[in-house]
């Protein structure tokens, strides 16, 4: 048995050790997080493009995933009304980098629908072709789920997309990002319908019917599959307002 | 107060940890060998989940989101300070129950002090953290979550007492019945999962 | 149980019968699935997918065998009433550690373990060799015994996850191999075996994986292994 003052000794002594050691850790390798990251951040949102750039796409090294950011990829932020914000005026209200990358949707999705910051991407093919990409965010079974849609010209074409999550479960769930077959089913799905309604993609348990608005589930993951869903419906509508306006 | 019966009724059989998301599976094979046992477990984890709940609560929404008192967002240490908090909540039943009830302290063995894994209890925290709950919901989910997995436990160390009376293979005896029995079970739990809870 | 320490001398890092007892007893005597009743839960969790289950598994035995290690060099120190936390912060360091240096090293493995790490972390399989093996045994033997019950988990999570995955979906890592009904997993066009299949979806589920465990368990009891027959 030991004394009450060894336990406290001992216990401040290993939260200390753990303490120093992990904070070490973190801050010291930082910069090679970030750096990761963001290049990981700039390749999935890519990565809905990836049938515009090519085979070329799953050999490309960080490097190359940061110039064909620099030279292909033209960054926008827009309201929830569909206007264009300005760098100064996001200056203004407490931005510090101004490029679409930057935006964090985790603290966007969490302000008042109104106030919200949407990251936008141009990218431009190789032939001319413009391709818009947005960005969505919502919930899984777990934990969040997020996603990059690429959109045709006509803005109801999906031209690709990717998904990503932090904690759904390997083999079900975490099949939304796994399983590159999954998002290939996206790709030429209308998020408009005939009369020019907006439908958004559903993702269906026991097997898509509509060519033009449904995909298939993953099977034993309905959660997931229902968050994706409702991700692309209320995400992808977030953006209209904006196009409405290129529409016109 | 309709919503929190709601919640209660929607954590305890609907979404029932135990049966519908399998968590804690260890404890739950391991220690439903008598209904007495079985019975002393699911009080435990009924009094960890109420009580974690609520305090995990606490500490997601002062101290670690942006509005909390430390004005940032802090979600990164969220697993260790969940833990942390069920770890002293199951020290603090262990040394209840030693002191109390020796018997039962003996019986549950190495499955007492592995409540603080068992992952239906920090299954259950992350669950409120992703459905958002309020503090009073937090308090009901917690005490339904617990509710189920008691329910759940007994439920099968009851079939489980009973079925020592029929002629399983050798083989199966036991542990292996158990396995086949919990399976049975969830699926039974599956066809209560299409019930819309706003219609109780 | 096997777990009764064995009196010799500390230290030494021999390789005898004993140690060697270490590493083969949780592959059948003392599995810790089959028999110990630990870490069910992600293995109920990571078995839809075989590579799922193999990544889990390597990473199980990494933590486990270097987790073990640790408490047992702790072990006279780490006081009885705060022994849990002391154990939970050792694995949680340990698994936070290994994810920080991967994120710097490569980050498109840190993300594919990412979703893991919760799941090791609450893996009671840790937590209880810790408690029942690393707490009382000398550094060598806990860290013998780690390796050990991590193959021996692991081997049961592979299994578990063919049979799931090659009933559910028709595949076995990731490759079409019975069935021909169209799958978007599929990663091969090539015909298969057995065309009339259809998957049986009650496989993803999670009541498939305590199903394959409990007929595992049969085998296991009734034909390889008799001693372990529940006699109770």
């Amino acid at each position: 048995m030991h004394s009450t003052n060894y336990i406290i000794r001992f216990v401040l002594i290993l939260t200390a050790i753990v303490a120093i050691v992990l904070s070490l850790m973190s801050t010291g390798l930082k910069p090679i997080h970030d750096k990761n990251e963001a290049v990981y951040n700039k390749s999935a949102i890519l990565s809905a493009v990836s049938n515009e750039i090519g085979d070329k796409f799953a050999t490309l090294t960080p490097d190359d995933v940061d110039a064909i950011f620099d030279k292909d990829v033209k960054q926008l932020i827009i309201d929830m009304e569909g206007n264009i914000v300005q760098a100064e005026q996001l200056n203004a209200m407490g931005y510090k980098d101004v490029s679409a990358e930057s935006i964090d949707m985790e603290k966007e999705m969490k302000k008042a629908e109104k106030d919200r910051m949407l990251p936008l991407y141009e990218y431009t093919s190789s032939n001319g072709d413009a391709y818009y990409i947005v960005s969505v965010r919502g919930k899984g079974l777990w934990d969040a789920i997020w996603g990059n849609i690429a959109l045709k010209s006509d803005l109801s074409t999906i031209a690709g997309v990717s998904f990503d999550h932090k904690a759904e479960t390997p083999g079900l769930g975490a099949e939304i990002k796994d399983s590159k077959a999954f998002q290939e089913q996206f790709t030429g799905k209308q998020l408009y319908d005939e009369q020019g309604n907006f439908t958004s993609v559903g993702v269906i348990k026991g097997g898509a019917k509509d060519p033009k608005h449904e995909v298939d589930g993953i099977s034993g993951a309905t959660i997931t599959a229902d968050g994706v869903s409702e991700m692309l419906e209320r995400g992808i509508a977030y953006y209209e307002p904006y196009f409405e306006k290129l529409k016109k | 107060m309709g919503e929190l019966v709601n919640i209660f009724i929607k954590s305890a059989f609907i979404e029932n940890l135990a049966l519908a998301y399998f968590l804690g599976m260890c404890s739950y094979l391991a220690v439903s060998k008598s209904v007495k046992t079985a019975f002393g477990l699911g009080l435990a984890v009924i009094f960890v989940l109420g009580i974690t709940m609520p305090i995990n609560w606490m500490i997601n929404t002062w101290l670690l989101s942006d509005t909390g008192i430390f004005g940032t967002d802090l979600t990164f240490l969220r697993f260790i300070l969940f833990i942390a908090v069920i770890a002293s909540m199951v020290q603090l039943v262990e040394m209840v129950i030693e002191k109390s009830s020796p018997a039962l302290y003996n019986s549950l063995g190495i499955f007492l002090p592995l409540i603080t894994v068992n992952c239906a209890i920090l299954g259950g925290s992350l669950f409120m953290v992703a459905k958002e709950y309020n503090f009073a919901e937090s308090v009901a989910f917690g005490l339904g979550g617990g509710f189920g997995w008691f329910l759940a436990i007994i439920g099968i160390a009851a079939i489980r007492e009973k079925i020592r009376y029929s002629a399983v293979p050798p083989g199966l005896r036991g542990l292996g019945m158990a396995f086949i029995l919990t399976g049975l079970m969830g699926l039974a739990f599956m066809s209560l999962m299409g019930i819309d809870p706003a219609a109780f | 149980m096997a777990d009764v320490a064995v009196k010799k001398k500390e230290g030494g890092l021999q390789f005898g019968k004993n140690e060697k007892k270490l590493l083969t007893d949780p592959l059948n005597d003392n599995n810790p699935i089959t028999v110990q009743v630990l870490g069910i839960c992600s293995a109920l969790a990571v078995t839809t997918l075989m590579n799922k289950a193999l990544v889990m598994s390597i990473a199980v035995i990494f933590v486990l065998a270097l987790s073990n290690l640790l408490t047992s060099l702790l072990r006279n120190a780490i006081p009885k009433q705060v022994r849990m936390i002391v154990q939970l912060v050792i694995i949680a360091t340990l698994v936070t550690v290994v994810e920080l240096a991967l994120k710097a090293i490569d980050y498109n493995v840190y993300k594919e373990l990412s979703v893991f790490i919760g799941l090791i972390i609450t893996n009671c399989i840790i937590m209880g060799r810790l408690e029942a093996f690393a707490m009382g045994n000398s550094p060598w033997r806990s860290f013998l015994d780690g390796i050990g019950n991590g193959i021996g988990y692991g081997i049961i999570l592979i299994i578990v996850a063919f049979f799931r995955e090659l009933f559910g979906k028709g595949t076995v890592f990731g490759w079409k191999v019975i069935g021909a009904t169209p799958d978007y997993l599929i990663n091969t066009t090539d015909s298969y075996l057995f065309g009339w299949y259809e998957n049986n979806n009650l496989m993803v589920l999670f009541p498939s994986a305590m199903f394959v465990i409990g007929i595992l368990i049969w085998i296991h009891r009734g034909i390889i292994n008799k001693n372990l027959v529940d006699v109770s």
